[in-house]
């Protein structure tokens, strides 16, 4: 197919020059000397009334030009239920919540200026933990939830569960009952993880002829500026939001923070605001992935088929319920993805606690449930005597199969892929040797997870010089799909160079509504709406090549720049010369495109709560580990890393083999090493990079890893987002092979030297959930 | 306090602070925002700029203490549209850059490093690599373009970077 051989290449990235000389603006970037800066007063309790909040004095200030309060900014934001101030109003959450903020000529005068803010706070007992929070009787996070606007209806709540989703497809009572099976039980914890991307989230906003326009780093340019809207009250249209490139993001900037606060101070000052999070201040409010604790019961026959399952999953939102409310989601598809099961029970709680709040974080949810639903598989293995590979190779979904949700699989994905990890190992070879006396472990597992389709917009303008401008909401965060992806499918379509595809940078005032860049979904849906622009464009160029040629349409191609009699290379016209004729005749050559999802049904009754019932786009992966342990100090080693990945088609096989790399590595952090703990007193107690351990050079291997191509997918040529999924199921992939070292069970991430060593100890107590009741249905809202 | 310096060739003059990190005035005063000031506590090398062709964590060096020497920032490695250092150039052409905040200072760090160790082995590299954290790539891409700059400039005969500042 030409188009494929047209779009698929390694095609450098065009920023790559200015990054590396250090010239490429980021937001925080271009402050200039004639911008406010604002300064945050952030609370330092957990929980706590306010009092008493009186900043006149801070006013007075030398320096100050505006101090902002809950009060400036009322309304409440979310996602499915509004529950979230900009800043606190009456009540205090988390410690580090902002309450005031004040706007001064310089940083060191804000600053100065919070000592003036009057504040008096009387401190409550705070709800740390999703067990204090599930106690009964336990104080409410949210007094008033049963008054917050609901966005999105069909969630169970109460107290403090912010929101609840199930699934259920069949008889999982007469499953459980069958007197040939054999019920194995799991539970398993982990941890927060935090992003820590290089540019800290920053905005700087102004006021301009009545409007806000807020420049910031963010991958969600129109949830900043519809969530900007609803806090100041004014309708969303008066909201601009721009973004210049963004210096790493991997979920963290998917929602809106601090960005409407530098609107509400630029109105109030008419001049520009800068507010940019310090580097303790964005690891103490980091929504990070979050901690969860899970609970997994499988009845299997001593054939090996999974006759029934359950699980209970709590997700700890946090103060607000933000990202979470709609992760109860994935649970669905993560932890009821993978296996074919008889009959299924699932049920996800996103639990409000007195703590930072978190958020999106790559592969959310899944990077846990898939670590718990590995582990869960390797115990049953264990007990029943399978042995792991071929349990896995009986089991994984394949075509036809159902989902926890009653979805249809489509095609014999995952088994085939274990395959091609058996070929892979036999072309690396394995690295037993090198584990030179420490507890060697190997483990293969699997992963399913999805691409975030969901509306995008697309326009195309082709330009007299040849050239064609995309006009996306798109936002290039680093990895690569502003740079590389889109303008080698607009080329593709058009027949151009990619150098010839000029790519906007996200402006909410120049590009239609898209849901963001996350999700894996940029390629598939502002592809898919590129794609459909070109459509236009190409209808537009063909009809007046095809009048000036005097040829039909139909017999008119695209290449290299010209519009070419099909069959006759060299043939027809220079494209800038059609598109010269067609500005003189009939007007500019311009095309427009949508995409959103196309909504896979579900089977009716199975998915309560659920923001996406079924999965447009599901995404496998196969991921293998290697492992050294040293029984002396616990230090776990990673030997090899191999990957077998679905990405329908690869674009660019060499930008995604650099997102697998660095996805990875991002999961051998959360396995191994990237530790969150939360203070008595509430706060994140790793707030700096000397706390908490980031992977370095030496602590990674090159990951060997194969592009599986062909699966269905509905994205533009096949595609499916390649960046989401690297880091899925490395922290399955390391607990199992830690747990097959050590010999004992994994049931906690990450794998620290201590948490390692009082395993092999057995001093390490496995997770206890008196919170969670024995009987899955006591654990829902019915 | 009147702090004098050479900042990438020119005579630079602060009044002011004498504890006032460096990258401050970098990227505050002079607006050479390529030094990155991520951590601003010497863990994640962003901001790593030259001291008298040493590289130093600009975040942890007061600017008293640069009085008389000459700094070099990644403005200053390779001016206009002169040619890229070689480690930038072997950057671009493994496709090593994703988000590029950390590459300034990887390029500062890992171009005094390539010029002083000629026959670093690649465990060598990655230890050198220890005070400059990158978020994105994972590393091994940094490591393969390093290793691939030396191969170059050991074929050629010549040491890596002789052209800088």
């Amino acid at each position: 197919m030409s188009e494929l051989s047209a779009t698929v290449m390694n095609l450098p990235r065009r920023d790559a020059q200015d990054k590396l000389r250090g010239r490429t603006k980021y937001t925080n970037d271009r402050i200039r000397p004639d911008m406010l800066h604002a300064v945050l007063l952030r609370s330092t309790v957990p929980a706590g009334r306010i009092r008493k909040l009186d900043v006149s004095a801070a006013l007075r200030c030398p320096g100050v030009r505006a101090v902002a309060t809950g009060a400036d900014a009322p309304g409440l934001y979310g996602i499915g239920i509004a529950d979230h101030p900009l800043l606190a109003i009456d009540t205090i959450r988390y410690h580090g919540e902002p309450i005031a903020v004040v706007a001064a000529e310089t940083e060191k005068q804000a600053r100065a200026a919070l000592a003036a803010i009057m504040l008096e706070v009387e401190p409550l007992a705070p709800v740390l933990t999703m067990a204090d929070a599930l106690q009964p009787g336990a104080r409410l996070v949210h007094e008033g939830w049963r008054g917050y606007e609901v966005i999105t209806e069909g969630g169970a709540r109460a107290g403090n569960i912010a929101w609840e989703a199930k699934s259920s497809r069949g008889d999982v009572d007469a499953a459980f009952a069958r007197p040939d099976i054999r019920i194995i039980e799991s539970s398993f914890t982990v941890g927060r993880q935090s992003h820590v991307p290089f540019e800290p989230r920053v905005a700087i906003g102004s006021w301009e002829d009545g409007r806000a326009h807020i420049q910031t780093s963010t991958q969600v340019p129109w949830t900043v500026r519809n969530v900007t809207g609803r806090v100041m009250q004014l309708p969303p249209g008066r909201v601009r939001v721009t973004v210049p490139p963004v210096g790493g993001g991997f979920g963290l900037k998917f929602d809106a923070s601090i960005e409407p606060i530098t609107a509400v101070l630029a109105r109030m000052t008419g001049r520009t605001v800068v507010l940019e999070n310090t580097r303790q201040e964005e690891m103490a409010t980091c929504l990070c992935r979050e901690n969860a604790e899970i609970r997994i019961r499988s009845a299997v026959t001593a054939e090996g088929y999974i006759a029934g399952r359950e699980a209970v999953v709590l997700m700890d939102c946090g103060a607000y319920g933000g990202e979470q409310v709609f992760l109860t989601t994935m649970t669905a598809h993560t932890l009821g993805g993978n296996y074919r099961v008889g009959a299924t029970r699932l049920v996800s709680r996103a639990v409000y606690t007195n703590t930072p709040p978190n958020g999106a974080f790559r592969a959310c949810n899944g990077v846990y449930n898939t670590f718990a639903l590995e582990r869960h598989t390797d115990e049953i293995c264990d007990a029943l005597g399978f042995d792991p590979m071929e349990f896995r190779k009986k089991n994984v979904l394949g075509d036809g199969d159902l989902g926890a949700t009653g979805q249809v699989f489509e095609a014999d994905v995952l088994g085939p892929m274990l395959d091609r990890m058996e070929t892979l190992r036999a072309s690396t070879g394995t690295s037993e040797a090198e584990a030179d006396g420490r507890l060697y472990g190997i483990a293969t597992t699997v992963g399913t997870w999805f691409v975030f389709v969901g509306p995008s917009a697309a326009t195309v303008n082709l330009n007299a010089d040849g050239s064609a401008t995309l006009v996306t909401s798109g936002v290039e965060i680093g990895s690569g799909t502003m740079v590389q992806s889109l303008p080698q499918i607009v080329a593709g379509q058009l027949g151009l160079a990619p150098d010839q595809v000029i790519v906007r940078e996200a402006d909410t005032d120049a590009a239609g509504l898209d849901v963001g860049v996350g999700g894996g979904r940029t390629t598939v849906s502002i592809g898919a709406a590129s794609v459909a622009a070109c459509a236009e464009v190409r209808e537009k160029l063909l009809r007046t090549a095809g009048e000036m040629l005097q040829t039909r349409p139909e017999d008119l191609v695209l290449r290299d720049g010209r519009v070419e009699i099909a069959g006759r290379p060299g043939s027809g016209i220079s494209i800038p010369a059609v598109v010269a004729h067609a500005q003189a005749t009939t007007g500019p050559v311009t095309g427009s495109g949508a995409f959103t999802a196309r909504n896979t049904p579900a089977m009716s009754g199975c998915a309560m709560g659920h923001f996406i019932d079924a999965l447009d786009i599901p995404v496998f992966v196969v991921h293998e580990a290697e492992v050294a342990v040293d029984p002396d100090t616990g230090h776990v080693e990673v030997l090899a890393y191999r990957v077998v990945q679905d990405v329908g088609r690869a674009l660019n096989p060499r930008a995604v083999m650099g997102q697998i790399q660095g996805g990875v590595v991002q999961g051998l952090g959360y396995a191994l090493h990237e530790e969150v703990t939360i203070t008595a007193d509430g706060r994140i107690a790793q707030d700096d990079f000397e706390t908490y351990r980031l992977p370095l050079a030496q602590d990674v291997v090159p990951v060997a890893a194969d592009l599986y191509e062909g699966a269905p997918s509905m994205g533009p040529l096949g595609t499916k987002g390649a960046g989401e999924v690297p880091i899925l199921a490395v922290g399955a992939a390391i607990g199992c092979a830690v747990a097959r070292a050590i010999g004992k069970p994994v049931r906690q991430l990450p794998l620290t030297p201590p948490r390692v060593l009082r395993l092999l100890h057995e001093r390490e107590p496995p997770p206890e959930f008196p919170h969670i009741a024995h009987g899955w249905a006591s654990n829902t809202l019915g | 306090m009147t702090v004098t310096f050479q900042l990438n060739g020119e005579d630079c003059r602060f009044d002011g602070d004498p504890m006032t990190p460096l990258v401050d005035i970098l990227r505050q005063e002079r607006f050479l925002t390529g030094t990155k000031a991520v951590c601003r506590e010497g863990f994640c090398g962003a901001c790593t700029v030259h001291v008298d062709d040493e590289a130093v964590p600009s975040c942890l060096k007061p600017v008293g203490l640069v009085q008389g020497c000459a700094v070099t920032t990644i403005e200053g490695l390779s001016f206009g549209s002169q040619a890229l250092h070689p480690l930038q150039a072997n950057f671009e052409a493994v496709d090593a850059v994703q988000c590029g905040m950390c590459f300034p200072g990887m390029v500062m760090s890992l171009s005094a490093f390539v010029r002083d160790n000629p026959h670093a082995s690649r465990p060598e590299i990655k230890a050198a690599m220890a005070g400059n954290i990158c978020r994105c790539t994972g590393y091994e891409r940094i490591v393969d373009a390093v290793a691939d700059c030396l191969d170059q400039a050991r074929k050629a005969g010549q040491l890596v970077g002789g052209i800088h500042v």
